[in-house]
């Protein structure tokens, strides 16, 4: 087995501060080399790195999954880069701030060689505080870019009040509650947070908020009356959020949980189920496999942690859009409750379905 | 293998940086490896002797024969062009600021082709300054010159197009399919054009009325493509064997390939044939290199498997059809002698 380079995907809408992040990776001095993807050159501190400039080149594939997408370019790219293996010690790849981020994160399921050689280590993505409200009403991809986030940075916190800064943080946490948020300012922040964090390593997902799940029936019962009851149309359990006044995650904003904007048809949530104790995986494949090819468009990621009868390790698995991978994770702890957990964040998600789908799946 | 065979003689070269491209000078006296560090070695077989250019700052990511048969031609990650003698000389021949050239082809003929970007930069025999095609409707990913050079042809998102290189101003027949095409070649008689698809697949068109048709059931992407000097197969790596596709007759549509010379289950991941028999040579990623037949449907391990090494990421064979280069990504480069047993 072939060690895999980790990739970081930087993405956030223009003038998010995303350059700025960028030129930090690339100048401060972390005893690391990256190789640098970008798709536009800027103004970009070069000093032994690798940079290379490529123009977006999105690409359907031709395999009958009709939101199956991937950037051309990026399989060029790191095919190329491999030849170059050992000059560096990661790959980071800076997206345009209009770019989608499904296509990157597609890439990285479908083709063998960069599936091979390379591996997600994140999806970064630095939300500016101060117009993020503003964005989502003028475009998909800035909420896209926060639904796929595994870790956000949430910038410019210097330009908002407290009050601004809370409900902005509240409109992330409604479109992505489990990703790592860091607030900042002109995109200081310390590297060990976003680099080689294996955030979206299967082995540790879920791992990185546990809280989230865990009070899952707590909010359910206490919260979700309010949520119906503000938005008649809503069907949808969404905002799956930490809302323990207890919990100590000092991301988690715990001050007047709801939803102060008003929710569109299209607006991206999220869905969290747990099962108490295993599932049955044939089962679950049967279930999720046709969950996918259903509503595959629909579904920016999903995430689940289970437990499978007989098996010592966890059973982890991810999907984007249409796409899916499972794999062996850790093992679970002397004494851990064997829970089955599964998230879904994306649009128009049946709630009430998914969650009584997985729970089906439940093992006899 | 159960009989005793003697093995061809071999060379062998630790070159510790990824071996990206192999070529034969026209005599076969001189074989070339291009490498991820830019380097190109260069090995004099009489000798024995190696000796190394440094072509590029960066990696060489394509590679092939200079038209004049004495140079190589290697295009890299720093943008430039370059031709590379025998001799150990190096010349600048274009350069494409901030692109990468991994795409080449070169034609006995005189012709040299390198995608930039979205276009084919063509230079034809003896003219410094090259001529520009296209653009395409993406990065063209591959290029290939028609069997007598008249052509050059690219593989490119959503199909292929062929252009007549002495009448570059002329548009460029489009074969169009679907999907992202990431190789090309054409067949030894000219009448066949075959493609490589991100989609795990081998697109095949008659040029002679534009027919096409698919070759499908490959667990991963087609990389590598080979044609038999009769046009009679067409071989591809990404399989555990020789996969080989019957053009005789009726063509293979609706007929399963050939396949023979299994191992042991590793993926290949590059093949060559011999320029004007039955011959070919496939490479795989263990770092096995198996010699296949076509006619006995039999197969020689030129070198075995075995964890410790890294897959076979360029081969070529000698134009007398003598000699095989081979290299990994681990630096490790071969050069066989199929006239001397070992």
């Amino acid at each position: 087995m072939t060690e895999q380079i980790p990739v970081t995907v930087l993405t956030g809408y223009l003038g998010a501060g995303k350059t700025t992040l960028l030129n930090r990776i690339l100048t401060e001095s972390h005893g690391k080399k990256y190789a640098v993807i970008i798709n536009e050159f800027g103004e970009v501190g070069i000093d032994n790195d690798i940079v290379v400039g490529t123009d977006e080149e999105i690409f359907e594939m031709n395999n009958g999954c009709i939101c199956c997408t991937v950037r051309g370019d990026l399989i060029r790219t790191i095919g190329g880069l491999m030849k170059r293996a050992g000059q560096f010690d990661g790959i980071i790849v800076e997206t345009t701030g209009l770019a989608e981020p499904a296509p990157v994160a597609q890439t990285f399921f479908t083709d063998d060689e960069v599936k091979t050689k390379t591996k997600l280590d994140a999806v970064v993505t630095v939300v500016d505080a101060k117009h993020f409200p503003l964005r989502l009403e003028d475009s998909r991809e800035a909420e896209d870019q926060v639904a796929f986030a595994d870790v956000i940075l949430l910038n410019k916190t210097d330009l908002v009040s407290p009050a601004e800064l809370s409900a902005v943080e509240r409109r992330i946490r409604d479109i992505n509650p489990f990703a790592r948020l860091h607030r900042t300012k002109k995109s200081e922040i310390d590297l060990s947070l976003i680099l080689n964090k294996g955030s979206f390593d299967l082995q540790r997902i879920l791992e990185l908020d546990p809280h989230f799940l865990e009070d899952h029936d707590h909010h359910h019962h206490h919260d979700h009356d309010h949520d119906h009851d503000h938005h008649g149309h809503d069907h949808h359990h969404h905002g799956e959020d930490c809302h323990d006044d207890h919990c100590d995650d000092p991301t988690h904003d715990h001050s007047h949980r709801g939803h102060a904007h008003p929710r569109h048809a299209d607006d991206i949530f999220s869905v969290a189920t747990v099962i108490d104790g295993p599932v049955d995986p044939e089962k679950f494949r049967t279930w999720i496999s046709g969950v996918l090819q259903t509503q595959g468009q629909n579904i920016l990621r999903a995430k689940g942690v289970m437990s499978i009868d007989g098996a010592e390790q966890r059973f982890v698995f991810q999907a984007v859009h249409m796409l899916a991978d499972s794999t062996w994770g850790q093992n679970w702890r002397k004494g851990e409750k064997r829970q089955s957990k599964l998230v879904f964040i994306g649009r128009k998600l049946d709630a009430d379905a998914l969650k009584s789908g997985f729970e089906a799946c439940k093992a006899a | 293998m159960s009989e005793t065979v003697k093995l061809p003689a071999k060379r062998e070269f630790d070159f510790a940086a990824y071996v990206s491209g192999a070529a034969f000078s026209a005599d076969g006296e001189t074989a070339a490896f291009a490498l991820g560090s830019g380097i190109v070695k260069l090995v004099t077989i009489a000798d024995n002797s190696t000796r190394e250019v440094e072509a590029h700052n960066g990696a060489s990511l394509s590679f092939a024969p200079h038209p004049d048969g004495t140079s190589f031609v290697s295009g890299g990650d720093d943008g430039r062009l370059v031709r590379i003698g025998v001799d150990g000389s190096l010349a600048e021949i274009g350069k494409a600021q901030g692109r990468w050239i991994d795409a080449l082809a070169t034609h006995k003929n005189g012709g040299i082709a390198c995608g930039i970007g979205k276009e084919i930069w063509y230079w034809a025999p003896g003219v410094a300054e090259p001529k520009k095609l296209g653009p395409h409707p993406s990065t063209v990913a591959a290029l290939d010159f028609s069997p007598d050079g008249s052509r050059v042809a690219a593989a490119h998102y959503g199909g292929a197009s062929i252009w007549q290189v002495r009448n570059p101003a002329s548009a460029p027949r489009k074969m169009d399919w679907k999907g992202s095409h990431v190789a090309i070649k054409y067949s030894p008689n000219a009448k066949f054009l075959a493609t490589t698809t991100q989609d795990n697949a081998i697109h095949v068109w008659r040029l002679a009325n534009g027919q096409d048709m698919q070759m499908a059931g490959y667990r991963t992407k087609v990389k590598a493509l080979a044609w038999t000097a009769d046009t009679r197969y067409l071989l591809s790596d990404a399989a555990d064997c020789f996969v080989c596709w019957d053009f005789s007759g009726k063509g293979p549509e609706g007929q399963p390939p050939v396949e023979y010379g299994f191992g042991d289950g590793a993926g290949m991941t590059g093949i060559v044939a011999h320029p004007d028999s039955g011959f070919v040579c496939g490479g795989f990623e263990n770092g096995a290199l198996r010699l296949g037949d076509m006619d006995s449907r039999r197969d020689l391990e030129l070198r075995a498997p075995a964890d410790t090494q890294k897959p076979i990421r360029a081969m070529a064979w000698s134009p007398d059809g003598w000699r095989i280069a081979a290299g990994a990504e681990d630096g490790y480069a071969v050069v066989f002698d199929l006239k001397n047993k070992s």
